[in-house]
């Protein structure tokens, strides 16, 4: 009970503060800027064509399923990854900045206690927020291109093309896909998480944390690594792209996703020894 | 262990060390339960280190700090049940109310009552705003809200760091008729460190002076000044004062001879005389506590 009170704090702190709705702010208007965009008759016909391309009937497919897909395939790992690096890797550090952590070490508290009711909260802000963006994408598609409609998903990158006639499968893929792309969106909170536990600037944490990201995802790109593509962190953040293969593939699903557990987990392990070995005074 | 169980503080040979920097060097004092204790000592003595090994958030590389015979570095959390603290500045959630502060404060130490955070609310004047944002607070306000959650629950001791710095002079009355009142009802222990040595000087039964990283007096206000007897001399001609000072064991600084205290005055109004000097006016002078503080500091840097 005193768990669920504490974290139940943690919780309002976390959404009572202003920088934590940037995310949810952008990402709407980014979604009303796609919204008015596929109303221009231009754009509309540009995506009908590419679907044509592919053997698929545009009217059938360019719907507010692939839509959503589109939405979350393309903005969330690149535009998501800042505004989840920007709250975790605030979460510890600004405290220890203005001096809120002091007030909290002077309570009866374990510093294990306090890192993992942030570290909680980190990750349901991280997977709230995915479903926000989920949520809210569809609904715009919805109202730009109506509900009905199958679903085609595509992924150059993870050798993916999937095709769903119907809304119901296509749908239950898509909420699937929500559900691990916010799970594997934690990993960069982690990694924000650990830098805020280090005795550095808030902005530096995100920094840091945005550049293991982009880091990683560069280095998968040069021709002596693609070899080696499938070992990377970010790799293995896109594999929520597999349940959208039309035999649902638990074991590849699993590999990936206890590495990231894993990961998270480690981070987490040393986002604790390193804060509890640090002093805290003026 | 130690072993007085009247203690509520105890701080044993702690030595702490910052980049291979000192900060402290042996410090050792001991606090009685319902005593107004101070800490002084100039930027950097180690006052503050000292606070944050007793509350557990710096470790020391040495020693070991005791709160209410409980040790903080073995058992921290069970040690801390009995402690409120207050900082300079105290950082409070700016975009939460006041009560939502209180609440989630006292969280950490098991949650209390709506009654009790009430109560304490009403205690410390702060029920008309306690719901308004903390960011719309004054200095005076937020020193009481953080005074306010360092009360629950019921703490038995009180750490203060620098309490009331930046207050005016109605605040700082307040806060120290506040804290003189919860030792009276409540027998509350209260750790106070502070530069002002006014406020010391008038709240605190004994201080402890440190002086980079090491303890350098400990005692009574009556302890420091019943080393000397301190006299204001208005004399003629002014130069016999350094001589007759010196004579008598003693120092002249202005107008004021600081002199071993079995020092008779009669005799020596009677050497200045035989030396030819006037004597216009001769009086003990009460020193305040910053004379106090300051001599000693400038004696141990000597």
């Amino acid at each position: 009970m005193t768990f669920l009170t504490q974290l139940r704090g943690e919780l309002t702190k976390l959404f009572a503060r202003r920088r934590t709705y940037v995310g949810y702010a952008v990402f709407l208007i980014f979604e009303l800027i796609l919204l008015v965009t596929f109303q221009i008759d231009s754009v509309r016909s540009q995506q009908e064509e590419f679907m044509v391309q592919n053997g698929l009937a545009a009217d059938k497919y360019f719907s507010s399923l692939t839509v959503t897909f589109m939405v979350m395939a393309f903005s969330l790992f690149l535009l998501g990854s800042i505004y989840f690096a920007l709250v975790s890797g605030d979460i510890v550090a600004k405290e220890v900045e203005d001096g809120n952590m002091r007030m909290v070490l002077a309570r009866p508290v374990t510093r294990f206690r306090i890192l993992l009711l942030k570290f909680i909260s980190v990750c349901i802000y991280t997977i709230t927020f995915v479903i926000f963006v989920g949520i809210t994408g569809y609904a715009m598609a919805v109202i730009a291109l109506g509900v009905d409609g199958g679903m085609m998903a595509f992924s150059p990158k993870m050798r993916l093309f999937a095709v769903y006639p119907e809304w119901g499968p296509g749908m239950l893929r898509l909420v699937i896909a929500a559900l691990l792309i916010g799970l594997s969106m934690c990993t960069i909170s982690a990694v924000g998480f650990l830098f805020s536990c280090m005795k550095m600037k808030p902005a530096t944490a995100t920094i840091m944390a945005l550049s293991i990201l982009f880091l990683d995802m560069v280095l998968q790109e040069f021709p002596i690594f693609k070899p080696y593509e499938a070992n990377f962190i970010t790799y293995k953040m896109s594999s929520w792209l597999f349940a959208f293969e039309s035999h649902f593939p638990w074991a590849k699903l699993a590999d990936n996703f206890v590495f990231l557990f894993g990961l998270d987990l480690s981070l987490f392990a040393i986002a604790c020894v390193i804060f509890q070995m640090r002093d805290f005074k003026t | 262990m130690p072993e007085n169980k009247t203690m509520m503080l105890e701080v044993q040979n702690l030595e702490k060390s910052f980049a291979g920097k000192p900060a402290l060097k042996g410090v050792s004092f001991a606090v009685e339960e319902g005593e107004i204790f101070g800490l002084l000592g100039h930027n950097g003595a180690g006052k503050s280190t000292t606070l944050g090994i007793l509350l557990g958030m710096v470790a020391p590389t040495k020693g070991e700090a005791y709160i209410d015979g409980i040790s903080i570095q073995k058992n921290r959390s069970e040690a801390l049940h009995r402690v409120g603290a207050i900082f300079e500045s105290p950082g409070l959630y700016d975009y939460l109310s006041g009560y939502q502060n209180l609440q989630l404060l006292t969280s950490y130490s098991g949650g209390v009552s709506k009654a009790a955070i009430d109560e304490v609310v009403l205690r410390v004047e702060m029920d008309d705003r306690i719901h308004s944002k903390v960011g719309t607070y004054s200095h005076g306000m937020r020193q009481r809200l953080a005074l306010a959650q360092a009360l629950l629950p019921e703490p038995k001791v009180l750490l203060l760091d620098e309490p009331t710095d930046g207050l005016d002079p109605e605040g700082i009355k307040w806060f120290r008729d506040f804290i003189l009142g919860l030792r009276k009802e409540r027998g509350m222990t209260v750790l106070f460190n502070s530069h002002l040595l006014g406020e010391v000087e008038q709240m605190c039964d004994r201080v402890v002076i440190l002086q980079e990283g090491q303890k350098v007096f400990q005692g009574g206000r009556e302890d420091l000044a019943e080393d000397h007897l301190v006299l204001h001399l208005d004399l003629e001609p002014t130069e016999l004062r350094a001589s007759l000072a010196q004579e008598f064991g003693g120092q002249a600084e202005g107008h004021k001879l600081i002199l071993p205290k079995t020092c008779d005055p009669a005799q020596l109004v009677q050497r200045a005389v035989a030396q030819g000097g006037q004597v216009r006016e001769i009086r003990p002078v009460k020193r305040s506590l910053e004379d106090l503080y300051l001599e000693f500091s400038r004696k141990v840097t000597r």
